[in-house]
């Protein structure tokens, strides 16, 4: 019946170097003053199932989408972050898997492991925003990972972007499970940009046959009040969520 | 009330050409029992590039094949995709009158925008503007059909004077519809005179409201015919077997076969951000657990309104649709072949045995159904 992911889970979860999260926690990670750069790119066919464990489908075409966040004010401070999410289907749900994410302070990336699974490393990642342009760069080791180039914006009502939830694989209280990561997004504007993605190290993002080879859209939501709620349901990955999906208790 | 048939000629995977083949020598099949029995509709998609979901990317192939292996039944496009990097408007006009005229006046025109970025990605389509297009040629394709010389100056196509050719054989043309997913549609419908071809399960609330709003703003369109179209059809799904236990198991089996492949499809929305696209366009995801003491379904714990049951079930079912203001219902038969072509005729024989003749249209007269054909063809 329906295609599935057929990546082994313990491969994977070495691959993405996936972190633990030790205790859930029952708080919610607010962060005011955001902006959020999202791309979508469409993914060769090839790739659509060998990045994705058994309990996803993918999505035809296969796509990636880039977010990027530049954080003005948190409990820790400003920050920004850039992350990689392949495009999947958990059960009927639109999800993205996370495949690798960076954050520019230690605070940031630690926060974001230990309490909502993202696979975080410390690295440099600046996110510019003009009036008619706006650039995200990502440095590790100081080697470029990721540069894009997004121009020309045209404004679009603030509800006219669509961001699924993330899947994170990380070790946890119930065992190796996606975390799902839902966040609550409250935007002021919105623009679609022409972008270029001029540098995309496919291995630093996760996986080397990750291809974003033909971009779709990119939005740059500004002023945003983001909220990550406290983690609710994680799922096994190597079953589909119709079997494997569990509540979290606090 | 009429009755129709729906279908996405889904392949389940592995798939390949002898699974496709079969799909759509079963759905032939269905189509010709249908007439026999006489259902009213027969109504096949247009999708593309859809794996497993829908693998009916050109229903007028389909439909001339139904259109020749079947004598009064109704066909229907449901919808041509109205986006010009898929179809010129004057193909799509040629094709549907030829059809027309294949099966004697027995067209359903209708007409849609496609929500998948799977779709208009593939065709380098730009969701921005298909509402725009989709507009255009509802507009320009029933003058198409009715005027001897057509020209035309606008945003996805221009073209000097020219007779389009055939012309379809009902007068003044075949009725027009727009499929209708999401809430709000079904209001361009009845602004242009057009049917509104529901395609997506919905509640008998939500189905109520939308009704009525239709009714209201129909009743002053500027239709962009030359007749108005004030049917009100939904889509919905059918196993009918004597014991309801086993229709539930088994019809509720292929709706979430349907439904599940459906959450699959890569919605434009999801991709591309735009003002055109308001809702994810889903249709499976709106099945509404019944709960009022009154509703039938409650009882059986079944979804409400869905046409799986028994046949007394059934009745009570499409008795509160047309309460509501529904004047016909079109039926997905199968998904994915999660039932068997046996269990799928055997279920259509006992719908028109049992179901049908509870209910008032062309199906108890077995005539042809009510088409606009002109005098000496009737």
């Amino acid at each position: 019946m329906l295609l599935t992911g057929s990546a082994d889970v313990l491969v994977l979860a070495d691959q993405f170097s996936v972190p633990t999260i030790a205790a859930w926690s029952g708080e919610p990670f607010e962060m005011v003053d955001v902006h959020v750069l999202q791309l979508i790119a469409e993914l060769p066919r090839t790739a659509r199932e060998c990045v994705l464990p058994p309990g996803l489908h993918p999505t035809e075409p296969a796509a990636l989408s880039i977010q990027a966040w530049r954080v003005g004010d948190s409990a820790i401070g400003s920050f920004t972050f850039c992350h990689t999410r392949l495009s999947c289907r958990s059960g009927v749900r639109a999800r993205g898997m996370t495949t690798a994410a960076v954050a520019s302070t230690t605070a940031a990336a630690m926060l974001l492991r230990e309490r909502f699974g993202f696979p975080s490393h410390v690295g440099h990642v600046r996110l510019d925003s003009s009036y008619d342009r706006c650039d995200v760069t990502v440095l590790l080791d100081d080697t470029p990972v990721l540069v894009m180039n997004n121009l020309d914006p045209q404004p679009l009502d603030a509800n006219d972007v669509q961001y699924t939830s993330t899947l994170n694989l990380a070790h946890t209280p119930n065992g190796l499970r996606l975390v799902q990561v839902d966040a609550d997004h409250h935007t002021q504007r919105l623009e679609r940009l022409t972008a270029r993605l001029t540098t995309f190290d496919a291995r630093a993002w996760g996986d080397s046959r990750i291809d974003p080879y033909f971009i779709v859209t990119t939005t740059l939501a500004r002023a945003e009040t983001v909220t990550l709620a406290p983690v609710r349901f994680v799922c096994r990955a190597d079953i589909s969520a119709f079997e494997g999906t569990e509540s979290v208790r606090h | 009330m009429r009755f129709g048939i729906f279908f996405e000629l889904s392949v389940p995977r592995p798939g390949g050409k002898v699974a496709e083949y079969q799909v759509y020598m079963n759905a032939l099949e269905q189509c010709r029992l249908a007439d026999e029995l006489g259902f009213d509709h027969v109504w096949a998609v247009e999708h593309h590039f859809l794996e497993e979901y829908s693998h009916c990317s050109a229903p007028e192939v389909f439909l001339a094949a139904v259109a020749a292996q079947t004598s009064r039944i109704r066909v229907g496009h449901g919808a041509v995709v109205c986006v010009p990097e898929m179809n010129h408007p004057i193909r799509v006009a040629e094709r549907a009158a030829a059809l027309d005229l294949i099966s004697g006046g027995r067209l359903e025109f209708g007409t849609a925008r496609s929500s998948t970025w799977t779709e208009l990605g593939g065709f380098g389509a730009n969701p921005d503007d298909t509402k725009k297009t989709w507009d255009e040629f509802v507009r320009v394709i029933p003058k198409m059909w009715t005027q001897d010389s057509f020209s035309w100056q606008g945003k996805s196509f221009s073209m000097p004077e020219r007779n389009v050719l055939p012309k379809p054989l009902q007068d003044p043309h075949p009725p027009l519809w727009v499929t209708v997913t999401s809430p709000g549609t079904e209001l361009d419908a009845a602004e242009r005179g057009m049917g509104c071809l529901g395609v997506a399960a919905v509640s008998y609330e939500e189905q109520e409201r939308r009704t009525a709003r239709y009714r209201h703003v129909i009743a002053n369109c500027e239709p962009v015919g030359v007749a108005v179209n004030n049917r009100v059809h939904t889509m919905n799904f059918l196993y009918c077997h004597e014991d309801y236990r086993q229709a539930a198991r088994t019809g509720m089996q292929m709706i979430g076969a349907f439904n599940t492949m459906n959450a699959h499809l890569y919605w434009t929305r999801e991709a591309y951000a735009t003002r055109a696209y308001q809702s994810l366009g889903n249709i499976g995801q709106s099945l509404k657990q019944a709960s009022t003491p009154d509703d039938p379904s409650a009882a059986k714990g079944l979804p409400e309104g869905l046409g799986v049951g028994d046949p007394d079930h059934l009745v009570s079912v499409i008795k509160r649709w047309e309460a509501i203001g529904v004047d016909g219902i079109n039926f997905v038969l199968n998904a994915a072949e999660a039932v068997t072509q046996d269990q799928v005729l055997d279920s259509l024989r006992l719908f028109a045995r049992e179901v049908m003749p509870k209910f008032a249209g062309p199906h108890n007269a077995r005539v042809p159904a009510p088409s606009s054909l002109p005098v000496g063809f009737a």
